[in-house]
């Protein structure tokens, strides 16, 4: 019954194997600028040591050059530098608020859905309460309580914030509860706390990191909004925020690069993060 | 004398995978020898996963791209010219051609063939007129044992026994000369699967030659729908004839234990379990599981 | 105590529409119940009541004599009541390997201990070690039904329920598979009821084999 088929018999068919796609070129771009935009954060300030501090009253305002790129604050501080390091703080800031409202939120949305019955039903009327309240103004209640600190600005994003994250881990999870697998688990002995950890937090990890991406853009411009009111870090500390608060003023005496710098800074940033949650939401729905 | 409209002669695909694990080549089909008459059903069976489905794949130009094949595979029109299907980079685009018009199908799952949001009406009507078929709507729900009430149904709202038989009624909207099944009775009612494959009987009747790939060789003795069944095994046909020879006394020890599983015949278990077709050494046959299952300890 | 898996005057409605009415049942420890009808008769609704995962409208269920609660709140092992369900694929998870899907069953045992019985389960339902690594989108249903089988006898389960089991499988899996089950029934004394809308497989499989309508034509004659 065997006869062997030679290899050389055998020809194409149909069309060869086509390479992928260029539809993750936005992905890519999101990623490149974002790598280039931290590595400005990072390295600026490091390679610059105390340069950002020094003023120099006679430098003060001066347009962008070939010696300071992007022009002098009032101060007389390279904002080139000084951009750097706000944008630092404020990466920072938006990626701790980002992790504790993924924290926080995967942990309510999933306990609060395994459980069902009231207390999901309690759980969702504190989150619509929370949704309820405009954030920012939540924000500002909870950071004019502890003025100044790096950590009340982070609380007031992170509980502001965590709801979204909830509200989509929650609804992968009531659809994960009706799985037979998750039925099958339960049959075969397992707790509710095992089937939480073996199958519904795994389930909703992918969702839960791309609502988290997500709301990195929304941080970063809370943070700013905060600074920008006064309400956040202290004006000597760089940050978007303080930054595009002292061009305000700046703006009025002719130094546009005060304002156009950190702007379009923020926009180029939220930009990318966006196309980087885009990129990360096609991949797990694909995943599916 | 009935003439032949599909006819497979050393036919012979490889198929490329590329898993975690590596890459490598499927054996989805070698040497096979094939011939569908007009006003014939000739039956295709075998476990599951022993390549049946990939050969209708190949009938309608549908292997995966960077496919190769060897052999021959072709469509013979009434006249007696010959379509090859498989040959050169441009067969698949030949094969497309001929797909719904000339060579229809009907698919394994009906339930998700349909687009649940039209319906069944509007979406028949839509095929008939895009492939030009002589029939309208009414007349191919007439043929398949449908109410016109079902034009005007959405697919949720059809049993699975009428949603099958819409499934062969899009099939026949070309008019086509071969009709391909892929699967048709799996999971259905064996009242159900009596209907579809009488159907099926009456579309060869009408002179077409239909292909039916099936695993459940139950249905299939009892409806005696099949003049000509084919025993697939790791891609190969290892049993070939009238039905009621391969179904009753068949001559190949596969072709006998595949019939032994059967409730009927004692749901006496198969020794071993078919085989990966990825890297297929050329040498293996039903023989091989027969020694590696001894070995295991496998008693009848 | 009785040995068996029981409903007596078991019935069950969907919204406002019945759906079960004065269905009484006995799986016996040792025995094979075939259970035949139509699909959407209403099988897969006394099954999931058996079994524990839907709450009875009306009558009792009973295992060994102690009435079945959900399976989440149950404490201990209960009598343990095993589902083989119609899908494979959505009866297990796509993020688990086949090992750890098997592995799943036999949770109460010790980490070593849990490596050698998942072995030589796979190897009970003729799955190669190969096959142990993979996950569930690179096997068959076949083979995936095998694994699914393997975590459920891997709990040692009283009672085995196979709901349209084998309807997706082609016959040689589906006489492996009853071979299986039928060698478990026989060394441990497992009770098996098992639902199919093929009457043929069922009366080769079973020791009886009844209809969801004599079931309740019975009931109603009480």
């Amino acid at each position: 019954m065997s006869s062997t088929v030679e290899a050389a018999d055998l020809r194409l068919t149909g069309p060869a194997v086509r390479r992928r796609g260029l539809r993750a070129a936005g992905t890519i771009l999101g990623v490149a600028v974002l790598v280039l935009i931290a590595s400005y954060a990072v390295f600026v300030p490091m390679l610059a040591g105390t340069d950002e501090k020094l003023t120099d009253f006679s430098s003060a305002r001066l347009p962008p050059s070939a010696a300071h790129p992007f022009g002098t604050d009032h101060a007389g501080r390279d904002l080139f530098i000084r951009l750097a390091s706000g944008l630092r703080v404020s990466l920072l800031i938006a990626v701790l608020c980002a992790l504790a409202s993924m924290g926080l939120g995967m942990l309510i949305g999933a306990v609060s859905a395994a459980l069902g019955g009231r207390t999901d039903r309690i759980v969702m009327r504190v989150v619509d309460g929370i949704n309820a309240v405009p954030h920012l103004l939540l924000g500002v209640v909870i950071v004019a309580m502890f003025r100044g600190s790096v950590t009340a600005i982070i609380a007031s994003i992170a509980l502001t914030h965590w709801t979204q994250v909830a509200r989509i881990v929650r609804a992968e999870v009531l659809s994960l509860r009706s799985r037979e697998y998750v039925e099958a688990a339960y049959l075969l002995g397992s707790t509710r706390r095992e089937v939480l950890r073996r199958h519904f937090l795994p389930g909703t990890l992918a969702q839960g990191v791309v609502a988290t991406v997500m709301l990195l853009p929304h941080a970063i411009w809370h943070e700013s909004t905060l600074s920008f009111l006064g309400l956040g870090l202290s004006p000597d500390q760089a940050s978007l925020g303080t930054l595009l608060k002292e061009a305000q003023s700046e703006v009025m005496l002719g130094g546009w690069w005060a304002l156009v710098f950190p702007a379009l800074l923020l926009l180029v940033t939220t930009l990318a993060v966006a196309a980087c949650g885009k990129g990360l939401l096609s991949r797990t729905e694909g995943r599916q | 004398m009935n003439s032949i409209a599909i006819r497979a002669e050393g036919h012979t695909v490889r198929i490329p995978s590329r898993t975690r694990r590596g890459t490598g080549w499927v054996h989805a089909a070698t040497d096979v020898a094939f011939s569908a008459y007009r006003g014939g059903v000739h039956a295709l069976v075998g476990e599951s996963g022993c390549g049946k489905t990939t050969f209708a794949s190949a009938v309608l130009g549908m292997l995966p791209p960077g496919t190769m094949a060897a052999g021959e595979l072709d469509y013979v029109d009434a006249s007696g010219t010959r379509t090859p299907l498989t040959a050169g980079r441009d067969g698949a685009a030949r094969a497309a051609k001929l797909r719904g018009r000339v060579i229809g199908y009907v698919p394994q799952s009906p339930a998700t063939y349909l687009t649940p949001v039209r319906t069944v009406g509007s979406q028949l009507g839509e095929t008939v007129r895009e492939l030009g078929g002589a029939r309208n709507p009414q007349d191919l729900l007439a043929q398949v044992n449908l109410e016109a009430q079902a034009l005007d149904a959405f697919p949720h709202e059809l049993s699975g026994g009428m949603l099958q038989r819409a499934a062969i009624a899009f099939a026949l909207a070309g008019g086509p000369d071969v009709l391909l099944a892929d699967e048709p009775v799996s999971g259905l009612d064996p009242d159900l699967a009596q209907l579809t494959l009488g159907l099926l009987r009456r579309v060869a009747d009408a002179g077409a030659a239909v292909v039916l790939i099936t695993h459940d060789l139950q249905r299939l003795a009892d409806s005696g729908t099949a003049d000509e069944v084919s025993v697939m095994y790791a891609g190969r046909i290892v049993e070939s004839g009238p039905a009621s020879e391969v179904l009753e006394l068949p001559s190949h020890p596969y072709s006998r234990d595949l019939l032994a599983a059967l409730p009927a015949n004692g749901l006496q278990a198969m020794p071993g379990t078919s085989p990966e077709l990825t890297d297929l050494p050329p040498e293996y046959s039903y023989a091989e599981r027969l020694a590696a299952a001894a070995e295991a300890g496998y008693a009848r | 105590m009785p040995a068996e898996l029981s409903a007596v005057n078991a019935g069950f409605s969907y919204g406002g529409t019945p759906v079960l009415r004065n269905v009484t049942i006995s799986v016996p420890a040792g025995g094979q119940i075939g259970l035949t009808g139509p699909s959407g008769s209403g099988k897969t609704t006394l099954a999931r009541i058996l079994a524990g995962l839907l709450p009875a409208g009306e009558g009792t269920v009973t295992c060994n004599g102690q009435p079945v609660q959900r399976p989440w709140k149950q404490k201990g092992h209960g009598c343990g009541i095993a589902m083989l369900f119609q899908s494979p694929r959505a009866s297990c998870s796509p993020r688990l390997t086949l090992r750890q899907i098997i592995a799943e069953g036999a949770g109460r045992t010790s980490r070593g201990g849990r490596a050698r019985r998942v072995e030589q389960l796979a190897a009970q339902v003729q799955l190669t070690p190969d096959l142990l690594d993979r996950y569930p989108s690179e096997v068959s249903d076949g083979q995936l039904q095998r694994a699914c089988l393997a975590r459920s006898l891997a709990a040692e389960p009283g009672y085995l329920i196979c709901d349209e089991a084998t309807a997706m499988l082609d016959a040689a899996t589906t006489a492996s598979l009853v071979r299986v089950i039928s060698s478990e029934v026989e060394s441990r004394g497992m009770g098996v009821l098992a639902l199919s809308h093929d009457r043929p497989l069922l009366e080769a499989w079973c020791t009886s084999v009844t209809s969801l309508a004599a079931l309740s034509a019975a009931s109603g004659e009480r």
